[in-house]
């Protein structure tokens, strides 16, 4: 079982990497099951586990920060569960999802950890060390491949069910408190941009943004317009005073 | 820092880059998210991606360093659209535009892309190409996963790469015929942009109380029946705002995204989010 499991553990690493970076969705259970099903020696089973959780996981797609449950981890010990178990595929499915919930609250984690790295980029921004900039990137890919290679080994070597106890023996409120951090987080990148770009007289634009989103529900794209409207009308209307640069750009809110 | 607009050292226009240098950007834009975090999103990643193109326009190590500097700043959008944003950025950057116009342009695009590549992508075209390889895979076909990887990449790489020389192309056109009055067009920019940003935090910030007060037969939710009834995407503004603040009070974002996590775990373990 030794070298089956590392061998998952590669490919977990592998596709860890892909969900993030690469993005050719090998990632995805259908592929997984494929690969899973060759390595343990059992590719028809690996297919029809791999499907079933495609079709699970197909409503499942990280939109706009928000995560669902690890696609990675749960195709992979779902398919294996699957296969070494000789389960059937909804049983399987029961097993990865725990997982893969866990793993997404780890995965929150690991975003959490790595924005002091951020600083550390600042300074090699400064200096114009690109060497810097790249290896800060290469560490986030060595990091992700690891964290999925160990989180895959594990549990199909020392065992699905044991280790599916385990992870539910961690209790609910912090895997779910982790999840609803996660949707907040957007918060300080917002706050960041805001901190960044606003003075006072772009404030009324700002909160026209907001009132056409919170009350009116329109999507991003129709707000885009709406402020690219209004810009023009002022792009005009500034154009054809021909005067000097609007005074106002001179005032600088907090920065 | 700066309040008044970055002066550069050097200039002169930087020579067009060349097609071969935009399919080197695109390939490094499928490491955009390599160095994600809560506290930039894929800034560093965008940076990565764009970083040779930057070289070759900024020979000025003042320049770069400051080029550098602003790509820093917190990004986030489609991963697959990304390259529509990064050819029209290097055009500007490639033209000496005004850094506050290059940053406006920059946070206009990345939300709309953002929303129009996962109604894409996410919402589309994964769905409809890995049905149909399931749909193989579960009666024991293995041409599924490879049916459904090729249908979904020939899209993906001829987005990601098609994009890049046309937001280029795009960028290069209407920056010449915007030359005049750059102030301007920073000004039209930010007023883009942060009608974007007001948007984006009523969609993308997710916090809401879950808790209901019952007596008897009245059950008053917190969320529905005060929060929205006040103000609907209140919660979401009320904590960037405070963040925002605490910001300008010099706190750093690490401590901020610490408190967001006690307080996703606070209001988890209470029972009330």
């Amino acid at each position: 079982m030794f070298v089956e499991a590392i061998l998952i553990a590669l490919w977990a690493g592998i596709i860890g990497i892909d969900l993030y970076n690469g993005l050719t969705h090998i990632h995805r259970p259908l592929v997984t099951g494929l690969v899973v099903g060759l390595i343990l020696g059992d590719v028809t089973t690996g297919l029809i586990v791999g499907g079933t959780l495609e079709l699970i996981w197909m409503g499942m797609v990280p939109l706009a920060g928000a995560q669902p449950p690890n696609v990675v981890i749960g195709g992979v010990i779902g398919t294996a569960f699957g296969i070494i178990a000789g389960q059937d595929p909804n049983v399987a499915v029961g097993v990865a999802i725990p997982f893969a919930v866990a793993v997404q609250g780890l995965i929150t984690l690991f975003f959490t950890i790595f924005a002091p790295v951020m600083h550390k980029a600042d300074k090699f921004a400064l200096d114009a060390n690109y060497k810097g900039i790249e290896r800060i990137n290469y560490l986030g890919l060595v990091i992700l491949f690891f964290f999925n290679a160990i989180i895959a080994f594990l549990p199909i070597y020392f065992g699905a069910q044991s280790a599916a106890n385990l992870v539910e023996s961690v209790p609910e409120w912090i895997i779910n408190g982790l999840s609803i951090a996660g949707g907040i987080m957007p918060a300080i990148g917002f706050a960041m941009l805001l901190r960044i770009m606003m003075k006072v007289e772009y404030v009324m634009f700002f909160i026209v943004g907001f009132v056409l989103a919170a009350y009116l529900e329109m999507p991003i794209l129709a707000i885009a317009l709406i402020g690219l409207a209004i810009a023009l009308y002022d792009f005009n209307q500034n154009k054809n005073k021909q005067g000097p640069a609007p005074r106002e750009e001179e005032i600088t809110d907090g920065i | 820092m700066e309040s008044n607009g970055y002066k550069y050292e050097d200039t002169t226009e930087a020579t067009e880059l060349n097609s071969k240098q935009l399919r080197h950007l695109a390939w490094r834009s499928l490491l955009l998210q390599a160095s994600f975090n809560y506290e930039r999103m894929q800034a560093a990643g965008w940076l990565y991606s764009i970083l040779p193109g930057l070289r070759h326009i900024h020979k000025d190590k003042k320049d770069l360093s400051k080029s550098m500097k602003d790509h820093m700043e917190f990004f986030n959008t489609h991963p697959f659209l990304v390259t529509f944003i990064m050819g029209i950025i290097l055009a500007m950057e490639q033209k000496k535009e005004d850094r506050e116009a290059i940053r406006g342009i920059k946070v206009a695009t990345m939300g709309p892309l953002g929303g129009i590549g996962d109604a894409m992508f996410f919402l589309t075209l994964l769905p409809i190409t890995a049905s149909i390889g399931a749909s193989l895979a579960v009666e024991g076909n293995v041409l599924g996963p490879f049916v459904f990887l090729i249908m979904f990449n020939v899209i993906h790489f001829g987005v990601r790469f098609g994009l890049m020389g046309y937001g280029y192309r795009t960028g290069v056109k209407a920056i010449a015929k915007l030359k005049e009055g750059t102030k301007h067009v920073s000004r039209a920019a930010s007023i883009v942009g942060l009608t974007v940003v007001g948007g984006l935090i009523a969609t993308y910030v997710s916090f809401n109380i879950d808790y209901a007060w019952v007596s008897g037969e009245a059950e008053l939710n917190v969320q529905t029946d005060i929060l929205d009834q006040i103000m609907p995407a209140l919660l979401p503004l009320a904590y960037t705002l405070l963040v925002y603040w605490l910001l300008k009070k010099g706190r750093s974002p690490i401590a901020l995204i610490g408190l967001t996590v006690v307080v996703g775990l606070l209001g988890s373990f209470l029972g009330v989010m």
